[in-house]
């Protein structure tokens, strides 16, 4: 087993150059490319690479504790970046590389409320998206100091001299429990919160959470996830680095391209772990053409995780069945439950378990009351997101702020050694979700025999693909469109079964009755929604007047989903 | 040149009722086109034209231009 316990004081810097002493020519990190052969950084090259980018940075002024945001696309050489920015105290913070279809400005004034409300120091970034972002600098009041190209430094620089004392002391002064990264929860860009961790909650998490995996160092980890979300950034870089074993990193552009890359990467590297969201799995299982599975084999595999998204049994049957004669165990079928304000997970199934699942009354879950029974009538199945992991305390309160017992539905609470230390420069949004030392996740769920199972969300968020969106965001972008009835949309996720994923769609107002107009209008709302980056899948119109309100006084997202989707009532245009 | 079949194969498979694609529209253009749909609408077109497309070809293509001109190609073969 690999040691489970943290040094007093230590740093994450200090663990990969201990890492790159222990392990030098050991790998560290695959970059994958389809079509290419993959480029491979041992422990030693890495650290050599991004200590070459810490001269690069120090040259440019970087100091301890500035914020440094890389927007980079998939390049082997952002690791050695992302790496070297840690190491002379700086806190790196991976922003998405902006989509075609996000229009220019609306990305410049996504950066620019980030900026404002993150405190972003430097950007680096790729020269192809420099007249984008240059007009950031120089805008008064704003927090960017400065854009670089690190793609295009010298690669072999050396701290020398006076150099190499400055940086030793530098080094020596970072505490662990100065910020290690700063990174983006759910939410539109510009408006996300800011999640802010220190070495010691990446340390103590990544380390904790290795104990739950058994990781060994025979383990190899194999990621198409985005290093912008905490699932990749966590589990697939963080956690190798720590401790010292491989991962493949391949481009997730490439793999939403072709699912069946995941398939042969882990056959050609005998990967033993991975992490997806829920859709993944329908994904591989349903959209992936026997031909391109010619010859791989699965077997190497101990845990496909699947996280970020509710755990669906139908998804994992459907992998299941489809691979199993690939070499996919039963038991290799994972799961587990977490969020970034916890560094990432609180709960994991154990490992060479097979996953746990319930059928329980569906109209005594809705009252909050969990009953087993036998049968599929009425009946949900609840699969388990696992135990809770060491360093992590789960409470379940209901709405009056009791605890509940066990077999009743109700928040859940989460106490952690890797909890975050805030959203940075958002102390009201910190304060509403941190209490006590309990962070409140908006969850919903149940423990059933030291097991958990999330069963729905206090707030109306959407997960798409893994990805959190807030149907406010939403809302106010179809207001704006032309012949909407402003105030008169809601936004809500539909289950998509073939996807394994919610999908989001918008009831909206309009006084518009032909046909031809709205159709149109169908299309404008499809349209602003794609120059945030925000893709409407359905769009229902109704007449002005059409929507029920809440008591609150505004259009009641659940009242009017449950008449179009559930009851799928028809609409009267005259 | 797109193809009126391949147009609507691609519009159906969005829930569009029309929308203007040219050869050197790109995928990222099209409403309701996004990484999530991709894979559902090379899919439709495989089945529609009875093709098989490799993956790395689609990866290959820079516009929708470029994916009509692998359908012929697959096509002609």
């Amino acid at each position: 087993m690999i040691k489970s316990t943290t040094n007093n004081g230590e740093i994450e810097w200090d663990r990969w150059v201990e890492n790159a002493k222990k392990y030098p020519d050991k790998e560290a990190i695959i970059h994958w490319v389809a079509g290419e052969e993959p480029f491979r950084w041992t422990f030693s090259s890495l650290l050599n690479a991004a200590e070459s980018f810490a001269v690069g940075l120090k040259k440019k002024g970087v100091q301890r504790g500035d914020v440094c945001a890389t927007v980079i696309r998939h390049n082997k050489y952002f690791y050695p970046i992302y790496l070297s920015i840690s190491s002379i105290g700086a806190i790196p913070a991976i922003l998405a590389y902006p989509n075609p279809r996000l229009h220019p400005d609306k990305f410049r004034h996504g950066l620019e409320g980030m900026s404002k409300s993150s405190g972003l120091d430097w950007i680096l970034t790729e020269k192809a998206i420099s007249e984008v972002i240059e007009p950031l600098v120089t805008k008064e009041n704003s927090t960017i100091r400065g854009i670089f190209f690190p793609l295009e430094w010298e690669k072999d620089l050396k701290f020398e001299g006076k150099e190499l004392e400055l940086i030793n002391e530098v080094r020596a002064k970072i505490k662990n429990t100065d910020p290690a990264l700063l990174q983006h929860s759910s939410g539109t860009t510009g408006l996300q919160k800011p999640v802010l961790l220190s070495h010691k909650a990446v340390l103590d998490f990544v380390t904790n959470y290795g104990k739950a995996l058994e990781l060994s160092p025979k383990d190899k980890i194999i990621s198409w996830l985005p290093l912008y979300h905490d699932m990749g950034l966590i589990a697939a870089f963080h956690l190798p680095l720590a401790f010292g074993i491989p991962v493949v990193q391949m481009d997730t552009f490439e793999w939403i391209m072709i699912p069946s890359l995941l398939m042969e990467v882990i056959s050609k590297e005998k990967g033993t772990l991975t992490w997806q969201p829920n859709f993944a799995y329908n994904i591989l299982a349903e959209k992936v053409h026997e031909d391109d599975l010619e010859g791989i084999s699965l077997d190497s595999m101990r845990m496909f995780i699947n996280c970020s998204e509710p755990v669906r049994d139908r998804s994992n049957k459907l992998f299941y069945n489809r691979y199993k004669k690939y070499g996919v165990k039963e038991n290799s079928l994972s799961s587990s439950f977490g969020m970034a304000e916890v560094t990432f997970l609180a709960t994991q199934s154990p490992p060479g378990e097979i996953l746990k699942k319930l059928n329980v009354n569906r109209q005594k879950l809705s009252q909050g009351i969990v009953e087993i029974i036998e049968g599929e009538e009425n009946t949900r199945d609840c699969v388990s997101s696992g135990k809770v992991i060491d360093g992590c305390e789960i409470t379940i309160i209901d709405e009056e702020g009791n605890e509940v017992k066990e077999g009743y539905v109700g928040e859940l609470l989460i106490k952690s050694v890797s909890l975050f230390d805030g959203y940075r420069n958002y102390p009201e949004k910190t304060a509403a979700v941190l209490k006590k030392g309990w962070y409140y996740s908006g969850d919903y769920g149940f423990c059933h025999e030291g097991y958990y199972y999330i069963i729905g969300r206090k707030k109306d968020i959407i997960i798409v693909a893994g990805n959190n969106v807030y149907p406010e965001d939403v809302e106010d972008l179809v207001s704006h469109v032309k012949g909407v009835v402003p105030g008169r949309v809601v936004a809500f996720g539909e289950y998509d079964e073939e996807i394994g994923s919610e999908q989001i769609s918008v009831v909206a107002e309009t006084k518009i009755i032909e046909e031809e107009g709205r159709k149109k209008l169908k299309l404008d709302i499809i349209i602003a929604g794609m120059t945030e980056d925000i893709n409407i899948k359905k769009v229902y119109l109704v007449p002005s007047r059409w929507l029920i309100k809440s008591s609150a006084g505004k259009p009641s997202r659940k009242t009017n989903r449950e008449r179009l989707v559930e009851k799928k009532e028809s609409i009267k245009w005259s | 040149m797109i193809t009126e079949k391949f147009k609507k194969v691609i519009l159906d498979e969005l829930n569009l009722d029309d929308f203007d694609i040219q050869d050197n529209t790109t995928a990222d253009q099209v409403p309701g086109w996004d990484s999530l749909n991709h894979i559902n609408v090379i899919l439709a077109l495989e089945k529609a034209f009875n093709v098989h497309f490799k993956g790395i070809e689609v990866l290959r293509c820079k516009n929708i231009g470029d994916l009509q001109n692998l359908v012929n190609t697959k096509l002609n073969q």
